[in-house]
């Protein structure tokens, strides 16, 4: 099993008024792959569908080997959960929350839940409904490591919280993952954050996939380029061309993905010049992949 | 499912304890209370007819009681889950039937409790009361049909209170067209009573709620 997630030609609908159609994902075992999207692009409802919480009109997903969500009790006992929004019982006390929820999982690690309660400074008598924005995340990132699942789910999990917090919950991420090689699959809006810890991108916008990519090929990749005299059309590039606009000076602002080194050559066969490269950060090259993305979506509507 | 069990029923009675104990004690109560005017050693006896009278009107509680219970324990065993949107429940590794079934049986293990209270109560209301010639008493039928009715109510609320509020919708709409019809009918002057029909489809026998409806005597001839 090479992948932890595949999903192939799905399709869901909620009403008339959003869908997600044909999204094909496939999240690599041991991956850290990061979900990045805009709010309402549908990455909760993608997250849900993989959880098996919602069936989808066609396609097929599979988790962890098993087809969802048919499977879902078997696969939902390897996968710690961390939704966008702490949906547990205001009453109970994060240690009666610890308790209950180690009696649904077989491979419950009653140490490590010990020693992250420690690690997070949390009060086990404390009601889950005082607990302060960030304690409630460490917890829920808690419940989810303590599972010892294969695969985590994170629904914006560090979403609204102060940089120390975030810093916590990445660090103890992260040494979840060197000691059990687990997947994480980790949505967020907070680019500069994936950009870390991530080694897989995907990126979607209004229900449809724009791209998937390892972070190291999105990242250097993705070019803002000034080229002057280029012909009005091109083809067979060896890149992707992104943005392609004017700029107040001579000469044209373009953006490209899937840029490699020595592609300057392919202008000289133009009688065009490339007359700068200029490296573009994750957050850059996902704003013009959204940009690019609307532009053409525009263009076809 | 043992340890899932026990985990359910934990969080369950820290929802309901209230609702348990108030329940426990008005079960443990009312079947002594409705045997106060039998003789007893230090005074006289109430006459047949007027202790049955008592018995009857004390009985009316019994259904009572075990609606309000079966009402308050099914909102109780869904309330936090509602307020999760579900989440929790859903994304927990068994199947859903099994996750409803067992908070279904954590509700009714703890309604033990006011069902045992009501025997407990029966018995020594009637151990301690001496009854005028004629009468029987019948505490364990009275707890046995008190713990039906539980369940019944029980049954009935939670199945609704685990719907969405486009279920409590589709009810209170059916209800709502019941009325309507009945009135446009009375109006029209057409001879139909579909309140008469339900009350005899549900309430009596071999009807689901037929239960709530019976004698409730604690002693009777």
């Amino acid at each position: 099993m090479n992948n932890a997630i595949d999903i192939e030609r799905l399709h869901y609908r909620v009403g008339k008024a959003f869908e997600i159609k044909d999204l094909d994902l496939h999240i690599p075992t041991g991956s850290i792959y990061g979900f990045l999207g805009p709010n309402g692009s549908g990455k909760t409802t993608t997250i849900r569908l993989i959880l098996g919480l919602l069936r989808p009109l066609s396609g097929r997903i599979t988790v962890l080997g098993d087809p969802m969500p048919e499977q879902h009790a078997r696969v939902l006992g390897r996968i710690g959960y961390v939704p966008e929004q702490p949906h547990l019982d205001g009453t109970l006390t994060v240690r009666e929350l610890i308790d209950f929820q180690s009696a649904f999982y077989p491979r419950w690690d009653r140490t490590r839940a010990d020693e992250l309660v420690q690690r997070f400074e949390l009060d086990g008598d404390q009601l889950f409904g005082r607990l302060s924005k960030g304690q409630k995340a460490k917890l829920m990132i808690l419940l989810a490591l303590a599972q010892c699942g294969d695969l985590l789910v994170l629904d914006e999990p560090t979403d609204g919280l102060d940089p120390v917090v975030r810093r916590d919950i990445l660090s103890a991420l992260l040494t979840y993952v060197s000691e059990r090689r687990a997947t994480i699959f980790i949505s967020s809006h907070l680019v500069h954050e994936l950009e870390r810890v991530c080694d897989w991108v995907a990126v979607m916008d209004n229900g449809r996939l724009i791209t998937e990519a390892p972070m190291e090929k999105l990242k250097h990749g993705t070019k803002r380029l000034i080229v002057t005299g280029a012909p009005g059309e091109i083809s067979n590039a060896p890149f992707r061309v992104l943005i392609r606009e004017a700029t107040n000076g001579a000469g044209e602002n373009w953006v490209v993905g899937d840029w490699e080194p020595g592609m300057t050559s392919f202008f000289d066969g133009l009688g065009a010049t490339v007359r700068d490269v200029i490296d573009l950060d994750l957050e850059d090259g996902f704003v013009e992949l959204l940009r690019s993305f609307r532009t053409k979506a525009g263009g076809r509507a | 499912m043992t340890a899932m069990f026990r985990a359910i029923l934990y969080i369950q009675w820290k929802w309901s304890h209230l609702i348990i104990v108030l329940g426990t004690v008005a079960g443990f109560a009312i079947p002594l209370l409705s045997l106060q005017g039998a003789a007893r050693a230090d005074r006289g006896a109430l006459q047949t007819p007027e202790l049955l009278r008592a018995v009857q009107s004390w009985g009316t509680l019994y259904p009572l009681l075990a609606t309000a219970l079966g009402l308050l324990m099914a909102i109780a065993a869904w309330a936090a889950d509602h307020r999760g949107r579900h989440i929790h429940a859903l994304t927990l590794p068994l199947e859903r039937w099994r996750y409803v079934l067992l908070r279904f049986g954590a509700g009714f293990v703890l309604l033990a409790a006011p069902i045992a209270a009501v025997l407990i109560g029966s018995s020594l209301a009637v151990l301690t009361a001496t009854l005028p010639p004629g009468l029987q008493a019948y505490p364990i039928g009275l707890a046995v049909r008190f713990a039906l009715a539980v369940f019944v109510a029980y049954a009935v609320f939670f199945a609704v209170s685990a719907g969405t509020a486009r279920t409590a919708g589709i009810i209170l709409a059916a209800i709502a067209a019941i009325i309507l019809v009945q009135v446009v009918a009375g109006i029209a002057n057409i001879d139909l009573n579909l309140f008469g029909v339900a009350q005899t489809v549900l309430l009596l026998g071999p009807g689901p709620l037929a239960v709530f409806t019976a004698r409730w005597m604690l002693v009777d001839v």
